[in-house]
């Protein structure tokens, strides 16, 4: 008998590019059908329909990773930032030096291994919380996801690269993107650059984590007989109920805890204030303190009430602990909550001490008082009468907690020493959370509801009094810190001849008390010691006629770091005291850094009147590469601002041929002539532009101005 | 303020939580199409009740996803048969509606049945 068969090409698409197991069951509807007389079209369709409900399915089922992928991904540019600077440093340049000829691949491979080291933390975080909310891992891929993550990295990395060169000046906000000049302002920031920095680590990310969840089980019973088994309601709901209780109340659990601690958080940002008083009296901070630490602990405990008592909680008809007994225990990690947020507001590395301190107090606490939470299935009792040479034989189960928590502590040192304090303080916390939730040892399974009251109690009481005192300590430091910021930017603004606005100012003050990079800086030499000079007649213009004798002008104006666009430092730039010779100024994002020293001059000088102008420099710049000058005059005080170039000249003692390590500076004297005639008549301003070569585009090269020499015509 | 607040927020989870727990309009029909076929629910049928109720062609992979859906609700349970070779050795998956989706039928009827006996001139419509 002839029997009708589908497409092969369709059964293939359905059996192949459906995501998940293979369902035979559709496969055999879909085939039943066809030979009952359905269409090849109806077949076809049917199985298109399958593939895209299928896909929109797996896509559903796996929205936590999405959504996980895209959140870590947003600290992508602060770990890029992060990167960059320990590549940039001086011990990674001595060790790319170090394997000779093989530097290329041994570089690439540890560029590869520190980004990837954020990967292995983002999916390694995925994976404790999906063991966290009670769900199952995968062994195997969760193990694949760790070498896949690298792997799909680097190409994604090179497209992303490829892209951003071809249309770096055809997407909108590209080509003039700049990150923010701290870690917080840069993950905070979703410009058109700091997302094109996080697409290869979102791909690679996701691609890792998509199949390290498991898959929905689909109950596989066997033969309609099992009907007659009552395969009711009761059975499969009963086992579900018992099995995933556990699950639930720890998932609800970690919830609760996380929603006070960010209720306390949210309320330390936002009402934690300094004192205003210059210098309070230690009552007043004492009092202070005991205030912040009290609203530590309401608002913690405030957040996690509203989860416990909202209709979709379990705890709200069931508790496992009473409320009271659960906040009581929570209250020992709320308190510090203040006192991390005013030392983090400080720059202070206290802040991840206090972390550290709050969270393994919080997570001790919690483990101490819940003893009646379901406790995972021990394999003890296997090994309880262990055989003859057992002992030597057994292998201890590797860790993934202590793993975790190695890695959160040399991460939270790394952050420490490059002064990401709010890292550290996230790092450290998770660390000393995990430790205090593992390896605290919890007490017997007795528990009477009075004496656990009592214990949480006490613990409280006594975690207090020691947050207290270090929320003063906190309050003390950051008086001391904006004591210190606001000296610093208010002598930088009396100095400064060319003062900003006063709302500006005031900006500009705010800017620079709450940032370590800047947009701009404007250096000023240190004033030189007052002479006392006889006075004489004010000149029209530094070169009179007849004069033979060149007329010096000592430098004193300021030094310009700026990025392009940029022609001229914004309000916002940050103003300081010191020598280009002796300050580290760096570009913290891949934007090349411009440097320019500006001198304007007491009176005009006519363009006829100069023959030359020579300018004199000390180099103390230790890093290879050629470094020019360009001069540039200028006519200031016309309305039509007009300027005169000069050319460039090599700075010698930076030419390969001549280059060598400077103890101490070297001095040039740089001549450019000037034209009898240009677009200027006279000039008052004269701009040394310092044009370095490719080595020195992200750090400004170490070059003073001396004087100016102008020798008549 | 505060126990007002508390009652918003009391009312705005019950209304999440009702709305993932009402039946939709395809998975009731799916509901009464496994009850009405008993013993011999399986997707085939099932389609063919869908379409020949509905008047439209219904995609059997969507049947299958909707019955998934309901199954993790615990409203319905499935099992395998044996496989045959009509179906090129593919076994048949038999649902089956639980208690709970039985209870959930009939809820939704009597909500149902109340709205429309409050529009007059469709009362008589209502079996």
């Amino acid at each position: 008998m002839y029997r009708r068969e589908p497409s092969r090409q369709a059964t293939w698409v359905l059996g192949h590019l459906t995501t998940g197991p293979r369902d035979e069951a559709l496969a055999g509807d879909l085939l039943e059908e066809f030979r009952a007389g359905r269409s090849s079209g109806w077949y076809w369709r049917q199985v298109l329909s399958a593939c895209i409900v299928s896909w929109s399915k797996s896509l559903v089922m796996r929205a936590p990773a999405l959504a996980f992928a895209l959140l870590w991904s947003t600290l992508a540019p602060a770990w890029k930032i992060l990167v960059d600077g320990i590549v940039d440093s001086q011990v990674f340049a001595s060790l790319w030096d170090a394997p000779g000829p093989l530097w290329l691949p041994f570089a690439c491979a540890g560029w590869v291994a520190l980004h990837a080291t954020f990967l292995w933390a983002g999916i390694l975080a995925y994976l404790l919380t999906h063991t966290l909310l009670g769900k199952s891992i995968r062994q195997r891929e969760a193990r694949r996801a760790f070498w896949l993550a690298p792997l799909l990295f680097a190409p994604a990395a090179g497209l992303t690269f490829l892209f951003a060169n071809l249309y770096w000046y055809s997407v909108p906000g590209l080509a003039h993107g700049r990150l923010a000049g701290t870690s917080m302002g840069q993950i905070a920031d979703f410009g058109a650059l700091p997302d094109l920095i996080r697409v290869p680590y979102f791909i690679a990310l996701l691609a890792s984590v998509w199949t390290a969840i498991p898959r929905s089980k689909r109950i596989v019973g066997h033969l309609p007989g099992a009907f007659a088994e009552g395969f009711g309601a009761e059975v499969h709901t009963l086992a579900l109920s018992s099995s995933s209780d556990a699950g639930v109340v720890r998932r609800f659990f970690t919830l609760m805890v996380t929603m006070g601690l960010l209720n306390s958080l949210i309320a330390g940002f936002l009402l934690c204030r300094l004192p205003d008083a210059h210098s309070p009296t230690l009552g007043s901070l004492l009092l202070r303190a005991i205030v912040y630490v009290a609203l530590g602990g309401a608002a913690g405990a405030m957040g996690a009430y509203l989860y416990w008592q909202n209709p979709a909680s379990p705890f709200r008809e069931d508790p496992p602990v009473p409320f009271p007994l659960f906040a009581l225990a929570c209250t020992s990690g709320w308190v510090w909550v203040p006192a991390a947020v005013i030392f983090s507001e400080a720059l202070s590395a206290g802040a991840a001490l206090v972390a550290m301190i709050g969270a393994f107090l919080l997570a001790a606490g919690l483990r101490s008082a819940t003893c009646l939470l379901p406790a995972p299935v021990s394999s003890a009792g296997a090994q309880s009468n262990p055989a003859l040479f057992e002992e030597a034989l057994y292998k201890a189960p590797a860790e993934l907690v202590g793993y975790a928590i190695a890695l959160c502590l040399y991460a939270a040192l790394v952050a420490l020493v490059i002064r990401w304090n709010l890292s550290a303080a996230a790092l450290l916390a998770l660390g000393a959370a995990l430790f205090g939730w593992k390896k605290t040892i919890p007490r017997g399974q007795a528990f009477f509801t009075t004496r656990e009251y009592r214990r949480a109690a006490l613990r409280a009481a006594f975690v207090v009094v020691p947050a207290i005192l270090v929320t003063a300590w906190a309050l003390i430091e950051g008086v001391a810190y904006r004591n210190r910021v606001q000296a610093g930017v208010d002598a930088g603004a009396s100095i400064s001849s060319a003062a900003p606005k006063p709302s500006e100012k005031d900006e500009a003050k705010k800017f620079a008390s709450r940032v370590s990079g800047y947009e701009s800086v404007i250096l000023w030499p240190y004033p030189e010691k007052d002479e006392i000079v006889a006075p004489r007649l004010r000149e029209t213009s530094l070169l009179l006629p007849g004069k033979t004798r060149p007329v010096v002008i000592r430098f004193t104006g300021a030094y310009w770091y700026l990025q392009p666009p940029d022609k001229w430092p914004g309000p916002k730039a940050h103003q300081a005291h010191g020598s280009p010779l002796k300050v580290n100024v760096q570009s913290r994002d891949d934007i090349p850094l411009m440097m320019d020293a500006h001198q304007s001059l007491p009176a005009d000088v006519a363009l006829g009147s100069c023959r030359e102008i020579d300018v004199d420099i000390d180099n103390f710049d230790n890093k290879e590469g050629p470094i020019g000058v360009a001069l540039l005059l200028g006519d200031g005080p016309n309305t039509s601002h007009r300027t005169l170039y000069l050319g460039q000249q090599p700075i010698v003692s930076s030419q390969p041929q001549h280059f060598r390590l400077k103890a101490s500076p070297v001095s040039e004297t740089l001549r450019f002539t000037v034209p009898a005639h240009g677009d200027l008549r006279k000039f008052d301003e004269v701009t040394v532009l310092i044009l370095p070569g490719t080595e020195h585009l992200w750090v400004a090269p170490r070059i003073a101005v001396r004087q100016f020499q102008f020798i008549p015509r | 303020m505060f126990s007002r607040d508390s009652v918003d927020l009391g009312n705005f989870f019950s209304i999440i939580e009702l709305m993932a727990s009402y039946l939709g309009e395809f998975e009731l029909m799916l509901l009464l199409a496994v009850l009405h076929l008993g013993d011999e629910a399986y997707g085939v049928p099932i389609s063919r009740e869908l379409e020949r109720h509905r008047g439209r062609s219904v995609s059997v992979g969507s049947v299958y996803a909707a019955l998934d859906r309901l199954e993790g609700k615990g409203l319905i349970v499935s099992s395998l048969g044996d496989p045959t070779p009509e179906r090129g050795g593919k076994a048949k998956r038999y649902f089956r509606v639980t208690r709970e989706g039985l209870r959930q039928i009939r809820e939704t009827k009597q909500v149902l049945t109340k709205l429309w006996q409050q529009i007059p001139g469709l009362k008589t419509d209502v079996g």
